[in-house]
């Protein structure tokens, strides 16, 4: 019931963010003063070829009805088409969405993996040489940015100890293990932030619930230590953990951007790059109204799982 | 009356030097069915002196026995598997904080007899629910997070939790400290209840000199870590004999001049 009313409550937060999102997107294509024969053609376009494109493209109909139309058209699936490949913009976002889900799911699952761990740990040990270490590990990788990590990560992995490949992607369908070898570079450089930060609020957290008389309590009653961490403490102490790892989540799925343009990998980010490059709006806006869908509905299920983490909080972000 | 609870020469030290003591070879008696109140004023090592009977605070030297056998020498899984048994509980202060928030009242009330593993899923909650129906609470409330309870119900959800182990020994800090009049006579009724129905033995904590002078059976005063008086509730509190005690008693606020006067009522 209490995850039901999250996510109603989310659902209702995520309508009007993005409608905004999605008008400020598409606004922000329409004062690009980019038009289709420009993008195909570039300067050997005359006013003819623009006006037949425009007229092609809807573009000399007024801002507000494309609006409508390209917002109602996108609940469709229909983005419109690339300016410059004349490609359908879902049929391209279908191919690429993988492969940035693929590393943001691997990016975020690391995220979660080492940065619980690393807390969890240190929380235990706290004021112990462990605790110092994570404390000073976290504060050094919050400092390296994804695109740095990445190509120190390259230079390491791939260069000088050749166990992964520099970049590129392989599809899971040939192979699961050629497609994490793929994977795991990009993935890693991505999740580092997240991870030393999700580290660092568990840690945090969990110091301070397991000085709570309740746990104390388990404790004399003879609970043993994992029960103890794994049945009061962390689904006490998680809470500003989990709530972050939501607010890391859209960055997760933006840093693929970066990541994708460093390992050379064929997702969303690179698409989205190179539209912009060739001021090809409707590929731009496409991914754009796509990343934001993907942070809303992200925002949904952080809720979801904050409200079953924590029945008697009721805290959302 | 046979002793549950035996402390003696009990220290406990904060850091590694001698200066650093807290507890200083303080010794503590609990027989079946006794209640024994702990006074001194704050910092004197009451919480303290619980703590380490319970293992929260390593004794430096000293035994804590119960039922004549030793437990302060258990470490580990040792300690774990009599911390199981549930013969010793302990009630913290605080109870809001006692609680774990998003955990229910018979989740909570029935964690020890899962912890010890005591029958199936339903007998324990059979048994969580006989702890409250004892507290005086009504097993409808059972299915609320204790943020929705108010301080004395949740007061009386601890000491049911406490109850379905079936204690030899119960410490209480403070039990009714942050109780108003009606709640801290239920409590009191309540744990006199248990030291007469089941035998169990009571430590409790308490400032509340009125509350103590109404139930326990002896006094235990603490000063700077030391037991300064120990004796009879009703001459401890009516005749003290240590200069601390004096001042303690002496302390005690009253609107309209006398010193108001502890008498032991009869049960």
């Amino acid at each position: 019931m209490r995850a039901l009313h999250a996510v109603g409550r989310a659902a209702l937060i995520a309508v009007p963010v993005l409608l905004i999102s999605t008008f400020i997107t598409f606004g922000l294509g329409a004062l690009s003063d980019q038009n289709p024969a420009a993008a195909a053609m570039g300067e050997t376009a005359t006013q003819a070829d623009i006006d037949r494109l425009n007229h092609e493209f809807g573009l000399d109909r007024p801002f507000l009805e494309r609006y409508v139309t390209w917002i109602a058209d996108a609940f469709t699936g229909n983005l419109g088409r690339s300016w410059f490949t004349h490609i359908p913009v879902a049929e391209s976002i279908g191919q690429r969405l993988p492969v940035s889900l693929s590393i943001a799911a691997l990016a975020l699952l690391l995220a979660v993996v080492l940065g619980a761990a690393a807390g969890i740990g240190a929380a235990l040990n706290a004021g112990g040489w462990f605790d110092r270490a994570v404390t000073a590990v976290c504060a050094a990788l919050s400092t390296i940015p994804a695109f740095v990590a990445g190509i120190a990560l390259i230079v390491v992995f791939a260069v000088l100890v050749p166990v992964f490949p520099a970049g590129g992607y392989v599809p899971p369908s040939q192979g699961v293990g050629p497609w994490l070898t793929y994977l795991i570079l990009p993935a890693v450089a991505l999740s580092l932030d997240s991870a030393a930060d999700l580290a660092r609020q568990l840690r945090t957290g969990l110091v301070g619930t397991l000085r709570e008389n309740y746990v104390t309590g388990a404790v004399v009653r003879g609970l043993g230590p994992r029960r103890v961490v794994f049945g009061h403490a962390l689904r006490n102490g998680a809470g500003p953990a989990v709530a972050v790892l939501g607010l890391h989540v859209p960055r997760l799925i933006g840093g693929a951007v970066i990541t994708e343009t460093v390992f050379a990998m064929p997702g969303l980010g690179q698409l989205a790059t190179t539209g912009a490059l060739q001021g090809d709006v409707p590929v731009v806006q496409g991914t754009l109204l796509v990343a934001i869908a993907l942070v809303l509905v992200s925002s949904v299920l952080v809720n979801v799982a904050l409200a079953r983490l924590r029945p008697g909080s009721g805290r959302t972000v | 009356m046979t002793a549950a609870l035996e402390a003696d020469g009990v220290e406990v030290w904060l850091g590694r030097r001698a200066k650093s003591r807290i507890l200083d070879g303080v010794g503590l008696t609990a027989r079946s069915g006794e209640i024994v109140g702990l006074i001194g004023e704050t910092g004197s090592g009451k919480t303290t002196l619980a703590r380490a009977i319970v293992g929260l605070a390593p004794l430096h030297a000293g035994t804590v026995r119960v039922d004549g056998t030793p437990v302060s020498g258990l470490r580990g899984a040792e300690l774990r598997r009599f911390r199981r048994t549930g013969r010793v509980q302990y009630v913290f202060q605080d109870p809001l904080r006692s609680l774990d928030p998003d955990v229910t009242v018979l989740d909570s009330v029935a964690e020890g007899p899962a912890i010890r593993g005591d029958g199936r899923a339903a007998d324990r909650r059979a048994r969580a629910v006989a702890a409250l129906e004892q507290v005086g609470l009504d097993p409808a409330l059972g299915d609320r997070l204790p943020g929705r309870l108010s301080g004395g119900q949740r007061q009386r959800v601890t000491i049911a939790r406490a109850l379905a182990v079936d204690p030899r020994v119960l410490l209480l800090d403070e039990p009714v400290s942050a109780l108003d009049a009606a709640n801290r006579n239920h409590v009191l009724r309540v744990l006199d209840r248990l030291r007469r129905e089941r035998e169990v033995a009571i430590v409790m904590i308490s400032h509340d000199l009125g509350s103590l002078a109404g139930i326990a059976d002896r006094i235990v005063v603490l000063y700077r870590g030391r037991v300064v008086e120990e004796g009879p509730a009703a001459r401890v509190l009516l005749e003290p004999e240590d200069p601390y005690t004096q001042r303690l008693i002496a302390s005690v606020p009253s609107i309209d001049g006398p010193r108001p006067t502890y008498a032991r009522s009869t049960r």
